[in-house]
C-alpha cells in the first residue's frame, strides 16, 4: 500500500468535494422555493397554468438528468449562438452555473410533487378553522399550512437529498471537476480502483451526515402528532 | 335585536337544491338548536352563515353587517363577530393551547401579546383548562380539545358563537363536559346557535328549537313544546327515534 498515494488522492478528492458540496448546496438553496412555487402552480385553477406546470415536470422526471445537463450547457450556444465560454460569476464558470441551473430545475419538479402531495394532504378543517378565525390567506399559508406540511414531507424530502448528493456525479459530463471526475480521473492514471472505494466513502460519509441532520429536524418536530 | 338574519336563502350543489328558502332570526342572548336528520341542510346553513359557503340567493347579516360574499371586505368584517365550534375541533396541531387561543388575536385582530394572554388565562380557567396552556392538542382529550376549540372560538369577544354538532366526535363520557361549558355559556346570555343531535340538550339550553329536514325549516318553537310535543308529522317521526 502506498500511502503517499493514498493521501494525494484524498486530498485532490477533497478538492474536488468542494464542487460537489456546492452542487449539492446551491441546487437545495434553489430548487426547494422553486419546488414551493411550482406545487403552487400544478395545483393552479387556471388550467393554462396547471397544464403548463404539469407538462415541465412530465419532462422533467420523464428524460435523463445528464441529459437536461447537456442541454443547459449546449442549448444556449447551438440554439441561440449565445456563446458561454466566457461566463465567470466569482469562482464558478458557466459549467458550474449550468450544472446547478441542470439540478434545480430538476429537483425543483421532484420537490413540488413531494410539496404537492403534502399540500393537498392537509384536512380541510384546518383552512375553514383558519379562515373563520380572520386569517389573511398569505398566514394560513405560512402559519398554518406550511408547517405543518413541512412535518409530513420531511421523510421523503430525505429521500429526495440523499439521492441528489450521489447524483452530483453527473456533472462529470459537462466536465466539471467535481469528486467523481477525480475520482475517475485519478483511477484512470493510477490504475487502480482505490480512488472509487476513496470517492465511494466520500459519499457515504457524506449522506451519513444527511440523515442525521434530517433525523434531528424530524424529532425536532416531534413535539405533535 | 336580531344578531343573525338570515333571509330566504337558496343553496345548491350542482343540481341538488339543498337549502330551499331558510329565514331564521336570532336575538341577542338567544340559543338557538338546529336539529334534523343527516343530509336535511344543518350543516351546510351552518357553513352558510359562516362565510365558508356561498349562497345562490337571499341574505346574511351579523351583528348588522351584510354578508356579501363578493366583498372582501365584508367578509372579513363579518368574521370577527362570530365564532364557529367544529365538530372534529380543527384545532392547530403544531401550536400550544395558548397559541391556538391567542395568534388570531395577535396576527387578526392586532392585540399585544400581553393581552392575548391575558384573554387566553381567563378564558383557559373558564374552560377548566387552566394547567393545560403549554400542552399541545395531541396531549389532550377530545372533550379538552372541544373546551380549547370553544375558548379559541370565544377569544375575539365575538357577538354570536355558531356550534356544528360540537359532541358528535367525542366519547359519551366526555361530552357532558363540553355540555356543561355551553350551558353556562347559555347562562351568560351568549348568543348561541348549536347544530345538535342530543335532544335533552336541546331541551335544556335551548330557548327556540328548528327542526329542519329537506333544505326547509319544518318546525320551531319554544324548546320544550317542540320536544315534548311536535306538531308535524315529520318531527314526531324524527324525535320518535330518539
Amino acid at each position: 500500500m502506498d500511502w503517499d498515494q493514498l493521501l494525494s488522492t484524498l486530498k485532490q478528492l477533497w478538492q474536488g468535494f468542494g464542487f460537489t458540496f456546492g452542487i449539492f448546496a446551491f441546487t437545495i438553496l434553489f430548487s426547494i422555493p422553486l419546488g414551493l412555487l411550482v406545487a403552487r402552480g400544478r395545483m393552479a385553477k387556471n388550467i393554462v397554468v396547471s397544464s403548463l406546470v404539469r407538462f415541465y415536470i412530465s419532462i422533467m422526471r420523464g428524460t435523463p438528468l445528464m441529459l437536461q445537463l447537456l442541454l443547459v450547457y449546449f442549448g444556449p450556444y447551438y440554439l441561440f449562438g449565445v456563446s458561454t465560454g466566457s461566463i465567470q460569476w466569482g469562482p464558478f464558470n458557466y459549467r458550474f452555473i449550468a450544472t446547478v441551473i441542470g439540478f434545480s430545475l430538476n429537483y425543483a419538479a421532484y420537490f413540488a410533487e413531494i410539496f404537492r402531495g403534502g399540500i393537498q394532504s392537509m384536512p380541510i378543517g384546518q383552512y375553514q378553522a383558519a379562515q373563520v378565525l380572520g386569517f389573511s390567506r398569505m398566514q394560513t399559508y405560512f402559519k398554518i399550512i406550511l408547517p405543518q406540511v413541512v412535518k409530513r414531507v420531511l421523510p421523503s424530502v430525505t429521500n429526495e437529498v440523499i439521492t441528489l448528493v450521489k447524483d452530483t456525479s453527473l456533472a462529470q459530463v459537462l466536465a466539471v471537476t467535481e469528486m467523481f471526475t477525480v475520482a475517475k480521473n485519478l483511477a484512470s492514471s493510477q490504475v487502480s480502483v482505490m480512488p472509487f472505494i476513496a470517492a465511494g466513502a466520500f459519499y457515504y460519509i457524506a449522506n451519513a451526515i444527511v440523515e442525521i441532520a434530517m433525523n434531528r429536524i424530524e424529532r425536532s418536530m416531534n413535539y405533535y402528532s | 335585536m336580531s344578531v343573525l338574519e338570515i333571509n330566504d336563502i337558496y343553496k345548491s350543489f350542482d343540481d341538488l337544491k339543498v337549502l330551499k328558502g331558510i329565514t331564521l332570526h336570532v336575538d341577542e342572548g338567544e340559543v338557538v338548536a338546529i336539529i334534523g336528520p343527516s343530509g336535511g341542510g344543518k350543516s351546510t346553513l351552518l357553513r352558510c352563515a359562516t362565510t365558508l359557503t356561498d349562497i345562490d340567493s337571499g341574505s346574511i347579516k351579523i351583528a348588522g353587517i351584510d354578508l356579501d360574499y363578493k366583498d372582501k371586505k365584508s367578509i372579513a368584517a363579518v368574521r370577527g363577530k362570530f365564532g364557529l365550534v367544529f365538530q372534529n375541533f380543527n384545532l392547530f396541531p403544531h401550536y400550544s393551547v395558548r397559541r391556538n387561543i391567542t395568534e388570531a388575536l395577535v396576527s387578526v385582530h392586532k392585540k399585544s401579546k400581553e393581552e392575548a394572554n391575558a384573554i387566553c388565562d381567563e378564558l383557559l380557567a373558564k374552560m377548566d383548562l387552566s394547567d393545560k396552556g403549554d400542552a399541545y392538542p395531541c396531549n389532550l382529550s377530545g372533550g379538552q380539545q372541544q373546551r380549547v376549540s370553544i375558548a379559541r372560538a370565544l377569544a375575539a369577544s365575538p357577538d354570536i358563537l355558531f356550534f356544528d354538532e360540537p359532541t358528535s366526535a367525542l366519547d359519551p363520557e366526555l361530552t357532558a363536559g363540553v355540555l356543561n361549558v355551553i350551558k353556562e355559556l347559555a347562562v351568560e346570555k351568549m348568543t348561541m346557535v348549536i347544530v345538535t343531535h342530543e335532544m335533552n340538550f336541546a331541551r335544556d339550553v335551548a330557548d327556540r328549537i328548528i327542526f329542519m329536514n329537506g333544505g326547509v325549516i319544518v318546525e320551531e318553537g319554544p324548546a320544550m313544546e317542540v320536544i315534548n310535543n311536535p306538531k308535524h308529522e315529520r318531527t314526531k317521526a324524527f324525535l320518535a327515534g330518539y
